[in-house]
């Protein structure tokens, strides 16, 4: 996986090899990493609005009024 | 890099914009700020939290896909050929600056040490998506669900924002070339979408419970704490000097940039690559906010968080033409873009009924389409671009700026790519039930849960014994 296992080595190749990527997995997993972040952003949507709605809905049944809050402003 | 002129021009370039990322990281903070000051006490942890959220959400469908529409638009597509591969088609080939070095996937989007700059130019970039986000977040307040404002920030961040940069405000667009489209520091390209877009939002998701008395007479509600406001505009105009660098090139050789041969004139440049000075931009940043702030003293009776508002707005006004403009001029156009902004912020309130909480729309959106305005008639005459002086690509020329084009350039800006895109994904997010939290949430408040599960635990801890 690693791109770079000897410094001295990489630096001393000519320069247009020297001037490329380094991070692990170069030029072999580029895809898969974005395919991953696609699926962690639309998961994420999925995962945040379910819980959003449940706690929307449940508040909703409470019927507070608009002051009730105040019984719940903590001093500390 | 194995020259040392050449590594210490490229490694000031790249710390100059990582310089500029630090110093916009100040407008989010102030953003936050100021929301969290602007709303209600039931609902400030929620609002908070949808605007830092936005982060996130911002940058990464920035990486995966917002930058390399920035670098595929230029040409609209279909509308103007572009000057490095002479074709209207997207530019997805493997030209100087094409998008298919800027997609995901692509090497250089990673630590590459053949690249210094594409790292901290996409995160300049980035940050002013986040401002663009952040400027529709304050309108909405109070009543949004967090699921629609990510999808909205995603849309207005990482998608309509970058093409309206990739039309006007790339040295390729077909905006410059068709219409003469000037605007250096973003009057329109961020603040007139972000306005339009957060009207288009609003007039979707309605007022806030209580804003209008049944006769339809507007209210005011808050600031809540308005010295958390005024802070956090502080910060914004703080954040905005990177914003203005960042809207710079801070050392280029424009000579066989424009293809003169044998001259070489080194110096910086806005976002156009045409000559100016961070020193001249720094006389205008300054003035413009300064009749901006004189403005909306004078017309808001100095109530603060107009005063503070104002003097943001006149730099907004100004920002087309800043890299041209006398300090006066600038100063003057500031004072008129608040004015004409402050009446109708009220008079769209009035008529239209629009709950904008934080005076967005009137801010960034109605000062940056005056500013546009404004700069046509200040600047007519002068060149869009340098590529068309100096011919060096053969077969485009670029029109002068003119006013008819930079009050077209506005339009596009405000209600193209700004309202009409935030109205009809506010109408589906609303079709889904997904817009607007429930009536009994927003009379409760959204942070009833919260703050009751933290009185729970305050009564626990205060009669605990050991």
């Amino acid at each position: 996986m690693a791109t770079v296992t000897n410094w001295i080595d990489h630096l001393n190749k000519p320069a247009e090899e020297v001037a490329g990527a380094i991070y692990p997995g170069a030029g072999s997993s580029e895809t898969l990493l974005v395919i991953l972040g696609f699926i962690i952003w639309i998961g994420w949507h999925i995962l945040t609005a379910k819980s959003e709605s449940d706690e929307l809905e449940r508040l909703a049944r409470k019927r507070h009024s608009a002051n009730d809050h105040r019984n719940n402003i903590t001093e500390w | 890099m194995t020259d040392q002129l050449g590594a210490l021009t490229t490694i000031f370039t790249e710390f100059y914009y990582w310089v500029t990322v630090v110093l916009m990281f100040l407008i989010h903070v102030g953003f936050c700020m100021y929301e969290v000051g602007a709303s209600r006490y039931k609902h400030h942890q929620h609002t908070l939290m949808k605007n830092t959220m936005l982060i996130p959400l911002v940058t990464v469908t920035w990486f995966l896909f917002g930058w390399w529409i920035y670098w595929a638009f230029p040409t609209g597509p279909g509308l103007a050929p572009s000057i490095m591969n002479e074709s209207t088609a997207l530019i997805t080939d493997e030209s100087a600056f094409s998008a298919t070095w800027y997609k995901a996937t692509s090497d250089l989007m990673a630590v590459n040490l053949g690249d210094h700059i594409s790292g901290v130019f996409w995160a300049a970039f980035l940050l002013f998506s986040w401002t663009a986000a952040s400027i529709v977040s304050g309108a909405i307040i109070e009543r949004i669900t967090t699921f629609a404002f990510g999808i909205l920030a995603i849309a207005i961040g990482s998608v309509f924002w970058t093409i309206d940069a990739a039309w006007g405000w790339h040295f390729d667009g077909w905006m410059l070339k068709l219409l003469g489209y000037h605007d250096a520091y973003a009057s329109g390209v961020i603040h007139a979408i972000a306005g339009g877009f957060a009207l288009g939002v609003l007039m979707v998701l309605g007022p806030r419970i209580g804003k209008f008395s049944s006769s339809g007479e507007p209210r005011n509600i808050g600031p809540r704490n308005p010295w958390l406001v005024t802070i956090g505009l502080f910060l914004i105009y703080t954040g905005f000097w990177g914003f203005y660098a960042a809207c710079n090139i801070p050392i280029f050789d424009l000579g066989p940039e424009y293809g003169m041969e044998g001259i070489s004139y080194w110096t910086a440049t806005n976002i156009y690559v045409t000559p100016t000075t961070l020193s001249g931009i720094t006389f205008n940043f300054l003035m413009s906010l300064s009749g901006g702030l004189l403005a909306g003293y004078w017309i808001a009776k100095g109530d603060p968080f107009w005063t503070y508002s104002s003097g943001l707005a006149g730099i907004i006004c100004a920002s087309a033409g800043n890299d041209l403009y006398h300090p006066i001029q600038a100063m003057i156009i500031g004072m008129i873009g608040v004015v004409i902004s402050y009446k109708l912020h009220y008079w769209v309130e009035r008529k239209f009924k629009i709950d904008d909480a934080v005076g967005a729309v009137a801010v960034h959106g109605y000062a940056g389409f005056i500013g546009l305005v404004i700069c046509g008639f200040v600047l007519n005459g002068y060149p869009s671009s340098g590529y068309s002086v100096g011919a060096m690509w053969d077969g485009t020329t670029y029109a002068t700026i003119n006013p008819l084009g930079q009050f077209l350039g506005a339009l596009i800006m405000f209600v193209v790519l700004g309202l009409i895109p935030g109205y009809v994904i506010a109408k589906v997010l609303h079709g889904m039930g997904k817009l607007r939290i429930p009536r009994e949430v927003e009379i409760a408040g959204l942070d009833y849960e919260m703050m009751e599960d933290a009185k729970r635990d305050e009564r626990a801890v205060s009669s605990a014994t050991r």
